[in-house]
């Protein structure tokens, strides 16, 4: 009476195991993708870009890192076209010029080069401008944005002042990827 | 240096994973080892698998005691040979909706004296009107007025924003706008939402903000956006907006969470807003290069052929949509808007 019980319950983390495995596996993505690197050097390089010493606009308020999970909480439904490109985290801030104008900074790591070139050709507006002299970036109005390395980074103004420190603030962030 | 928050399930510290270091409890040295065991790990796999039931129970919102309300059915009965979608151009956004309101029938249709409704635009995103990404403040504005003349008790205008709700209600210009035309305002904080039956497909509870619980008649003024998962944002899928705290789980099966919300909410009436739709790059937007300015105000009941016109000034087919399709499936409505009573007016 005892054995069967107990085959029973045994039986039972096993099957909840493979389920969970089953559950968990993932389709292959739609892109090429290169793999992660390690987790904490990369958000304290992340971190590190948000240290700007910038005339033009300094960081307002705090920066909140966003992994896959809370990437949905930021972007809603479009986030899966960064996951899908092995995004690893985006680091989001609010920053403001000298003359009390917002702009937001968003930087997403992408894990790898190619990952970021790849969401930035995603993305790219066909009505967009290309900026002089930086292939790998556009400017619309009141935005700017580019990629460079593993980085993919988002600038969005809600001004004129603002947008005019886009530039500066792009240029002091790509020098910072160096 | 700046200060630093982190948002996201990974983002937990690698020593909490480490092992403790505690050792195993040492058995009795005169035990029988094998009967140790045996009893040991049936009541550890014994109590386990009850937890595991009890948790799963917990989190699919069954064994609860008491019955969760639901959301009343907020329409108003059909009237026969009225128009059922009115499409208005012109430049006056506020106009367009005074226009599109007036040929399905005047706010009076839908409002009676008293009664409390709940306005429900988009403002889901930290942009200016101008990006797109949220309802126009104006159509917003000129909807509370509407309501108000018609003699609502009162009027709240509400949504649980994506970004910070402070920044969302303030930069989109509708706090400001809805108060100005007499609306209650009511942000998306903690105390602000009720646990209600969903009974969805996918979705079996979900905690909504109050006015749509208390609310006898909601209105729907959603706009029209490019979404990079649904294919495009616009009346269904506007009520991902009363909901709090799903937003991965919503986007696993996001067609068919759109289809039970909208058939959990059963709206008044929806004005559809097109005076700037959002191209691509949605539902953030940002740049203005993905703006197309399309001066439109879109009025009806049937959610599901809004949207079906909505796709269409996205370049879209109603076909292309799984939302749309499944809303059709579930009753919702019809994604043929063209055999509906029709008035399209201006431009």
């Amino acid at each position: 009476m005892r054995y069967p019980l107990f085959i029973v319950l045994a039986l039972i983390p096993p099957a909840l195991i493979g389920t969970l495995v089953w559950q968990g596996r993932k389709a292959p993505p739609a892109e090429k993708v290169a793999a992660k690197p390690a987790g904490g050097d990369a958000d304290a390089a992340l971190r590190a870009l948000f240290d700007l010493k910038l005339a033009a606009a300094k960081v307002k308020e705090k920066v909140t890192l966003y992994d896959e999970k809370g990437l949905f909480d930021y972007i809603d439904g479009a986030a899966p076209i960064f996951i899908e490109r092995n995004f690893r985290r985006l680091g989001a801030t609010e920053m403001s010029t000298p003359e009390g104008s917002d702009l937001v900074c968003d930087v997403y790591d992408m894990a790898a080069p190619e990952n970021a070139q790849s969401i930035f050709d995603k993305e790219k507006s066909s009505q967009a401008k290309p900026v002089e002299g930086w292939p790998g970036a556009i400017s619309g109005p009141m935005s700017f944005v580019f990629h460079d390395k593993r980085y993919y980074v988002k600038l969005t103004a809600f001004d004129a002042k603002a947008e005019a420190a886009l530039p500066l603030v792009a240029r002091a962030l790509k020098e910072k990827m160096q | 240096m700046s200060e630093y928050e982190e948002k996201g399930a990974d983002l937990v510290p690698e020593t909490r994973l480490r092992d403790t270091g505690k050792k195993a409890a040492r058995i009795p040295e005169d035990a029988d080892r094998r009967a140790f065991m045996r009893v040991g790990i049936t009541s550890a796999l014994a109590v386990g698998s009850v937890a595991l039931g009890l948790g799963l129970r917990a989190r699919d919102g069954h064994g609860k005691k008491k019955a969760l309300p639901k959301l009343k059915d907020h329409r108003v009965p059909k009237v026969q040979g009225a128009v059922e979608m009115a499409i208005v151009r012109g430049p006056d956004a506020a106009a367009n909706v005074r226009r599109a309101v007036a040929a399905v029938g005047g706010m009076e249709r839908f409002v009676k004296k008293g009664e409390r409704v709940v306005v429900k635009p988009n403002i889901g995103w930290n942009r200016l009107p101008e990006q797109a990404a949220n309802t126009n403040p104006e159509v917003v504005a000129e909807v509370v007025r509407l309501v108000a003349a018609a003699g609502a008790g009162k009027v709240w205008v509400t949504d649980v924003s994506v970004n910070t709700a402070e920044q969302c209600f303030t930069r989109s210009g509708i706090e400001k706008a809805a108060k100005a035309a007499g609306a209650i305002v009511v942000r998306p904080d903690a105390p602000n939402f009720r646990e209600v039956d969903v009974s969805g497909k996918l979705l079996k509870t979900g905690d909504v903000l109050f006015p749509f619980v208390d609310a006898d008649r909601v209105i729907n003024v959603p706009l029209v956006k490019q979404h990079g998962l649904s294919g495009a944002t616009m009346a269904m899928k506007n009520w991902y907006g009363v909901l709090g705290g799903q937003r991965v789980k919503l986007h696993q099966n996001i067609h068919l969470s759109i289809v039970d919300l909208a058939a959990m909410v059963k709206p008044t009436l929806t004005i559809l807003d097109a005076t700037r739709i959002l191209l691509a790059n949605g539902p953030t937007g940002g740049s203005l290069a993905d703006v197309k300015q399309m001066d439109t105000i879109a009025v009806g009941t049937d959610e599901v052929a809004l949207d079906a016109f909505g796709a269409t000034l996205l370049g879209l087919v109603p076909g292309d949509l799984g939302f749309i399709i499944e809303g059709m499936k579930a009753g919702l409505g019809t994604s043929d808007w063209r055999s509906l009573k029709t008035e399209e007016l201006g431009g």
